[in-house]
């Protein structure tokens, strides 16, 4: 397949006008999940959570609109221990 | 990852009433897969945390206008993968990483390839190994004979049948 194919296929699937066979190839093809082995740290995994939260955050602005609200003063005391 | 036990349910309750701890959690319990599964179909990290940063966007945005039977997870299995074909479209219009595309997400679409997808996911040996020490006794469960998801045991069922031949 070339790139011009692939292009033509995802731009009729995307407009809802592709035909059966290739509406399924593209699905398949969304569903093949390769079984990924490789090892990804917890903290890897934090990092990019934060990144995507920050840009989240930076986008919609709402820690600005909705605050979280301040835990208790004994909730704070008991944090101590 | 998840940090308490809620279900997404409550979750999506709570943030029609902008909750953000809400929509935090739900946000930590799928990003990850999410960025996984799109960085493995476009080879590309940038591209696939900007597809989870803009469905994320896009269900704090919708908060309001939820339907009442909203399932998040539907939701965000939908997003991400109509939002990987629009980058690929969008990346073959502009012609940005052709070469990246010929050689990683072309031969996906080859027929051999595809098939994976048909076969049942097979778990290896020593998982198997490690998931019937979990649950003793799952071996024979497994059985369809063995299958009875009321939970009534044969004795009850002997029990039952008698009391009906006499009745009649």
């Amino acid at each position: 397949m070339t790139t011009k194919t692939l292009y033509n296929k995802t731009g009729r699937y995307i407009c809802g006008a592709s035909m059966p066979a290739e509406t399924k190839q593209i699905q398949t093809w969304l569903s093949c999940t390769k079984h990924n082995k490789a090892f990804v740290s917890k903290e890897e995994k934090e990092t990019v959570e934060r990144m995507i939260l920050n840009e989240v955050k930076a986008q919609t602005a709402y820690p600005l609109f909705y605050p979280k609200a301040e835990a208790p003063w004994w909730q704070k005391i008991t944090a101590m221990f | 990852m998840s940090r308490n036990f809620t279900p997404d349910k409550i979750l999506i309750d709570q943030l029609l009433l902008n909750d953000t701890e809400a929509f935090e959690e739900l946000y930590h319990r799928h990003c990850y897969p999410l960025y996984n599964y799109c960085n493995e179909k476009l080879n590309s990290p940038a591209d696939a945390r900007a597809i989870v940063r803009d469905i994320f966007i896009g269900l704090w945005e919708k908060r309001q206008t939820l339907p009442v039977d909203f399932s998040v997870s539907l939701y965000l299995y939908q997003e991400v993968r109509k939002a990987v074909v629009l980058c690929v479209n969008q990346k073959l219009e502009e012609n940005k990483d052709l070469l990246s595309i010929q050689t990683q997400i072309i031969p996906g679409f080859a027929v051999v390839n595809l098939q994976q997808a048909k076969q049942p996911v097979r778990k290896s040996s020593s998982e198997i190994q490690y998931i019937n020490s979990l649950t003793p006794g799952r071996v024979h469960k497994n059985h369809w004979w063995n299958y009875n998801p009321t939970g009534i045991t044969k004795k009850a069922i002997k029990h039952m049948l008698q009391r009906a031949f006499n009745l009649l």
